[in-house]
């Protein structure tokens, strides 16, 4: 005789971890901000974890570069719209996942009905634009970003301190000297560095506060800002209060 | 009253010593350092212990004394550089 424990439940073993509401989950609206190699890393772990109504957003367009950290892109999807292409193979993997791909800048997205946005940018521009959005509709925001084998994540709760918080004028200088990875700039800087286990761990950490919020536990998440540093092998997280000077939060 | 505090530079391990007014804004600090370090390309935020030293506040908002320590950490940004 077999004794079957887990039967066929597929999250059973989520379902096991006391606080996680796995139909919660599967009920909630996703909107994950940027299709490259955060995105992608995203993805996976969200539909993995039982999150089946997402929609991606991005206007850029695949490279060879990208293969290295994007486990959704292939050969031969070079010059394909990202959003599209990790859409449908996130698509394959879990068929009854409804995951809708926007080919557009998120600047240019109307659409804010959601109970959840992960961004995966790469540049403070849109970062700042999904941040004040989700702030005013007060939608949970998790941010992720890398730079090298450094990365970072911040967690904005409705009512709480936002990116823009913790933003100062060296984060404003540089939103104005740069583009996202398809801008148009004049001079051309070699890309930051990255590689995928950096990725792959940001991004673990974001879907990780995505849960927690999606099964009714904000109160577990992280506050507010955690530091990778994946040479040294350390997370640090700092607390972050609510800039009273922030445009997000005047006349709260 | 003047207070002089160390700012240390996360990613080279060096530091500097400032003196500072109450009025001063986390954002002067900011601003200084960098220049001081050639760190003008990036993002960088400001930090004492656990806490995130807001740009906007002051020296003596945030109950700064002479002597502290506080760190300044490049802020990941990711994907490509771009520089007009």
């Amino acid at each position: 005789m077999i004794l079957r424990t887990s039967g066929n439940d597929r999250f059973d073993r989520m379902r096991r971890i006391p606080w996680m509401d796995v139909d919660g989950i599967s009920g909630k609206r996703c909107l994950v901000v940027g299709a490259g190699a955060l995105g992608n890393e995203v993805l996976k772990c969200l539909i993995l974890a039982g999150f089946c109504d997402i929609t991606v957003v991005d206007s850029d367009y695949i490279e060879n570069s990208n293969l290295c950290r994007c486990v959704f892109f292939r050969e031969g999807d070079d010059g394909l719209e990202k959003s599209r292409v990790l859409a449908r193979r996130a698509n394959e993997v879990c068929p009854e996942a409804k995951i809708k791909a926007v080919h557009s800048m998120i600047q240019d997205f109307d659409d804010w009905e959601y109970d959840l946005v992960i961004g995966c940018l790469d540049n403070i521009s849109a970062r700042l634009h999904t941040n004040s959005h989700a702030v005013y509709y007060g939608i949970p925001y998790v941010d992720g970003a890398i730079d090298g084998m450094r990365g970072k994540i911040q967690t904005v709760l409705p009512g709480g301190p936002c990116l823009q918080c913790a933003m100062n004028g060296s984060h404003a200088r540089i939103a104005d000297l740069r583009y996202s990875c398809t801008g148009n700039s004049h001079i051309f800087v070699p890309p930051t560095a990255a590689e995928i286990t950096t990725t792959s761990i940001i991004a673990a950490m974001q879907v990780r506060e995505a849960e927690k919020i999606a099964s009714g536990r904000s109160d577990l998440c992280v506050r507010n800002i955690t530091f990778y540093d994946g040479v040294r092998g350390t997370t640090d997280t700092i607390t972050l209060d609510t800039d009273k000077e922030c445009p997000n939060h005047m006349g709260n | 009253m003047t207070i002089k505090i160390t700012v240390v530079n996360a990613t080279a391990g060096s530091s500097i010593i400032m003196e500072l007014e109450p009025y001063d804004m986390m954002s002067d600090i900011i601003n200084v350092a960098a220049d001081h370090w050639g760190e003008g390309a990036g993002a960088f935020i400001l930090r004492k212990g656990a806490k995130l030293l807001v740009a906007s506040r002051t020296v003596g908002e945030l109950n700064l004394s002479d002597g502290d320590v506080v760190e300044m950490i490049p802020d990941p940004e990711g994907g490509r550089q771009w520089v007009w």
